[in-house]
């Protein structure tokens, strides 16, 4: 005789209905500031209000007119694109040597290149700007420049390219490199003909994550600029402090955009890649 | 002309206080095929990796085509190494890939698309020169690896364990293609393996290496049949101990006390293990006629296909016998095992 | 190979521009940061040089900077708790469903985490005020029948957090998930365990050491944050965060930031060590 089985409290039909309503309602949670937003954009009121009654590109046509914002655009993109090939190269190297060499007090060296990452944004920027607030190069004053901006940014960049390109060396077979050196190829000439294409890869991911992250940092540039330095999140956060309108709206959608502009690039090339081997 | 492609001479290598390569002396001579044999952690590899320059040496010498260059990096050294992985360039065709040595030695682009040709063909690769290694199995990957380091024709060819990751009817075809080409092309060759099968098939010459060091090189027939110690004897083919002492003179199983033994010279008392390979027993009534006879309880059979094979005990020790005909005893009783006396290797 | 002397600086040599930026520009300024904490403040200039533990007495004395170091551990742990649930039973589920949905559910959870935190803020923003989404819906749709406003509550500010935090613990957990076998889910249900009893005594025990990151992930992200609760919560809820910036941009006042900054890098280290322990503590319970 086998035991008596109770059919449980909350049967698998009611469990996958729990289930359903959950996920449903997370995708909701994710999508709606996201859709707002971009409805937003497109409004044709001069106030953030709903229902939405008039469809206008107004504020597109302002804020491409408005030598603030797309100075703050500009900004933006000068930075994120400093800061992408500052923490890449600084990254790439260390990482380099990092998985090639051993090293002493390797131990202590990763947690230093990864401590930052765990600081809090604020903590990073007060720091900084402490610290470089009254230093000036040739009357050049670092407070408030783009180069302090991306420095601060590639604190929290430097580390991720790090930990992301000492997995992609790791995954690289050894014997690769041995076999190229071996039929002859010198060492520098190995790295850029066999090495850079096998970590191509992650060479472009390093450069467009560091991009992202520096484009959608707001804390450490609230620090760490000024007026004429000042980033499209800093208008954006000035904004909202002040008078919100659709304005906002669209650098939203011009900000995200420029993101998942990278975003596509990555997948672009990570598609060319497969084919060029799967074909 | 130099009549020696390599010469390894005492060479060492540690790593810490590991001694990886202890004193190692080996010449190949041109065109020979010379297999370093053993288990792993006997230091094959690093002996290859010193020769291929990507590890350097403690003390010693090697010379290349009778030139020294154990101070030289990988790159300057005229060797080419066939890797267990294939390493072959991932992002690079089966074309580029044989192509990318030729490069190295700047050789004009018309002779280099003659020569990677030539290679493909003779690793029968023909057609698939714009592959990419991802699109190849793993035994083509391993005849483009062949292949690429071939077309360089390098002092010497370093195979290191190549074969080791195929499934073992691939293994097999690929070891008579490479004594094929190397009967064809006479190129010379260090070979690294622990599969002793390989070692003999292919090899002019086997070097079995144990701990770092060389312990014995001959041909393949002398270290199977005349191994300069036990371990080689245990480790080259398949062989059953059986342990007895010598008391007063004659040969004492301590299980059954039952021992025959004819020796040509007497050996003094003590304790001693005998090896008999499984083809050298005669079992029942054949053993009869054998000057050395002991008796032992039968376990089980397995048939093999040309042959059955017989799992005996003598006392604690296993003996296998093998013969084409299957034993009419059954399991458990007692069977007699015989065999010549050139059959068996003693050691203390 | 190339001479002993070259292949022992090369390393270095590589690992400079990192070794500089975390020294120089993040080593540096944290012992700066430090020092400043014990400077003292006139009320004209930024700092003036001392040693005063003036301003460290103030996290006790200060009624407003006592209550935001509440407010932060508070909304960090209310808000990593509420996240945890939900990427927890997020990634449950992208587990538990078939392969073709999942990189659907991958690129809604990476959704939050590409778009600018300041993005996000704006979009809630938009949700919670008596002219908002969420107002006009529910009216619309005849629920309410006065207009509400949910702007600068608690509430709101917990809405805006969790969504930041919640897509690094769900990739935390889902991560987790992927590396256990999804047939000791089917033995257990096969055993007849009810699927509650299932998730109690099979699949927490498992995940907990990632529940616990994942956790900590959530907490010190919230923690350090400032301009979420700022600009969605009421005017009470201030967090360490929002004085730190107070204090610089507003008041000038340089040492009262910095020592406001190394409570939050303490209570961060603390976290993590935290973290660590409970981890091991587990592991050498369970194997």
């Amino acid at each position: 005789m086998s035991d008596a089985l109770r059919a449980p409290r909350i049967g698998p039909r009611l469990l996958r209905a729990i289930a359903a309503v959950f996920t449903l309602s997370l995708v909701a949670y994710i999508l709606i500031p996201v859709l707002v937003t971009l409805a937003m954009s497109f409004s044709g009121a001069a106030q953030l209000r709903f229902p939405i009654r008039s469809w206008s590109l107004g504020w597109y046509a302002e804020f491409a007119a408005s030598p603030q914002w797309t100075g703050a655009l500009i900004n933006s993109l000068i930075i994120a694109t400093g800061t992408a090939v500052m923490s890449s190269v600084a990254g790439v190297a260390a990482a380099y040597a990092y998985t090639r060499y051993t090293l002493r007090f390797s131990t202590l060296l990763y947690v230093l290149l990864m401590l930052p990452l765990f600081m809090p944004g604020i903590v990073l920027g007060l720091g900084v700007a402490l610290t470089f607030s009254r230093f000036s190069i040739g009357g050049y004053s670092l407070l408030g420049s783009h180069l302090l901006v991306m420095i601060a940014h590639s604190l929290w960049a430097m580390p991720l390219v790090f930990l992301l390109m000492e997995a992609v060396f790791r995954m690289i077979d050894r014997r690769v490199i041995e076999a190229a050196q071996d039929l002859g190829c010198p060492p520098l000439r190995t790295f850029f003909e066999i090495e850079v294409p096998m970590i191509s890869t992650g060479l472009i991911s390093s450069l467009l994550f560091a991009f992202v992250i520096s484009l959608n940092e707001f804390v450490m540039v609230l620090f760490l600029t000024d007026r004429d330095t000042q980033t499209l999140p800093v208008l954006m956060w000035l904004g909202l402090r002040s008078a919100a309108t659709p304005q906002i709206a669209v650098a939203s959608v011009v900000i995200s955009l420029s993101v998942f502009a990278c975003l596509s690039l990555i997948m672009v090339w990570y598609v060319r890649q497969l084919r060029k081997i799967t074909r | 002309m130099p009549q020696t492609a390599l010469d390894l001479d005492h060479i060492c290598r540690n790593y810490g206080p590991v001694v990886a390569v202890d004193d190692v002396s080996l010449t190949v001579a041109k065109g020979e095929f010379v297999t370093l044999l053993g288990p792993s952690g006997a230091g094959k590899t690093s002996t290859l990796r010193l020769i291929g320059g990507f590890e350097s040496i403690d003390s010693g010498a090697i010379g290349l085509n009778g030139g020294r260059v154990d101070h030289l990096p990988p790159y300057l050294r005229d060797t080419a190494t066939i890797f267990q992985s294939g390493a072959l360039f991932p992002h690079k065709t089966v074309a580029e890939n044989v192509a990318f040595g030729l490069r190295m030695r700047r050789i004009a682009k018309a002779d280099i698309a003659v020569r990677v040709a030539e290679a493909l063909a003779v690793v029968r690769l023909q057609g698939l020169e714009d592959r990419y290694p991802d699109q190849l199995s793993g035994g083509q990957k391993q005849r483009v690896a062949l292949a690429r380091s071939m077309a360089v024709r390098p002092a010497i060819l370093l195979f290191d364990e190549p074969l080791s990751a195929l499934d073992l009817s691939l293994r097999l075809q690929l070891r008579s293609e490479i004594k094929r080409l190397h009967d064809e092309i006479g190129f010379s060759a260090i070979y690294v393996t622990h599969d002793q099968g390989e070692a003999m098939a292919m090899s002019d010459r086997v070097a079995v290496m144990r701990s770092g060091k060389i312990e014995q090189t001959d041909c393949p027939e002398t270290v199977f049949n005349a191994a300069a110690n036990e371990f080689i004897h245990t480790f080259v083919g398949e062989t059953c101990c059986l342990t007895f002492r010598i008391e007063g003179g004659r040969g004492v199983d301590p299980a059954t006390g039952t021992l025959d033994l004819h020796l040509a010279q007497p050996l003094p008392d003590g304790a001693y293990r005998l090896y008999l390979r499984p083809s050298q027993p005669s079992l029942g009534q054949a053993a009869q006629a054998m000057p050395n006879r002991v008796i032992a309880r039968l376990g089980f059979v397995a048939f093999l296909g040309e042959k059955y094979r017989h799992h005996l005990m003598a006392g604690p020790c296993e003996i296998v016998g093998d013969q084409p005909g299957a034993l009419t005893a059954e399991s458990g009783a007692d069977a007699l095992i015989g065999w010549d006396s050139s059959a068996m290797r003693i050691f203390q | 190979m190339t001479g002993p002397k070259r292949s022992r600086l090369a390393p270095w040599l590589l690992l400079t521009p990192a070794q500089i930026l975390a020294v120089v520009f993040f080593g540096v300024p944290a012992l700066y940061m430090a020092r400043m904490s014990v400077n003292a403040h006139a009320p004209q200039s930024y700092f003036t040089p001392g040693f005063t533990f003036e301003n460290y007495a103030r996290l006790t004395h200060d009624p407003v900077i006592a209550g935001a170091i509440w407010n932060t551990i508070w909304l960090a742990l209310i808000g990593s708790a509420v996240t945890i649930v939900l990427a927890y039973g997020f990634a449950l589920i992208v587990w538990l469903k078939p392969a073709r949905w999942r990189l659907w559910f991958i690129g809604l959870a990476l959704l939050p985490l590409l778009i600018s935190e300041i993005a996000i803020i704006f979009g809630w923003w938009m949700v919670f005020p008596r002219n908002g989404l969420l107002s006009v819906a529910l009216m619309s749709s005849g629920l309410i029948t006065d207009k509400i406003s949910l702007t600068y509550t608690e509430g709101a500010a917990l809405v805006g957090q969790v969504y930041i935090t919640l897509p690094y613990c769900f990739f935390i957990l889902l991560s987790v998930f992927d590396g256990l076998d999804r047939r000791v889910l089917e033995a257990a249900l096969d055993l007849s365990a009810p699927p509650l009893t299932t998730l109690y005594e099979v699949l927490l025990p498992q995940t907990r050491a990632g529940l616990l990151a994942a956790f900590a992930q959530a907490f010190i992200w919230t923690m350090g944050t400032y301009a979420t609760p700022m600009a969605l919560g009421p005017d009470t809820l201030w967090t360490l965060g929002f004085l730190i910036q107070a204090q610089m941009l507003g008041k000038h006042h340089w040492p009262m930031a910095a020592a406001l900054s190394m409570v939050l890098v303490v209570g961060v280290a603390l976290v993590v060590l935290l973290t660590r322990w409970l981890q091991l503590q587990q592991r050498s319970f369970h194997v």
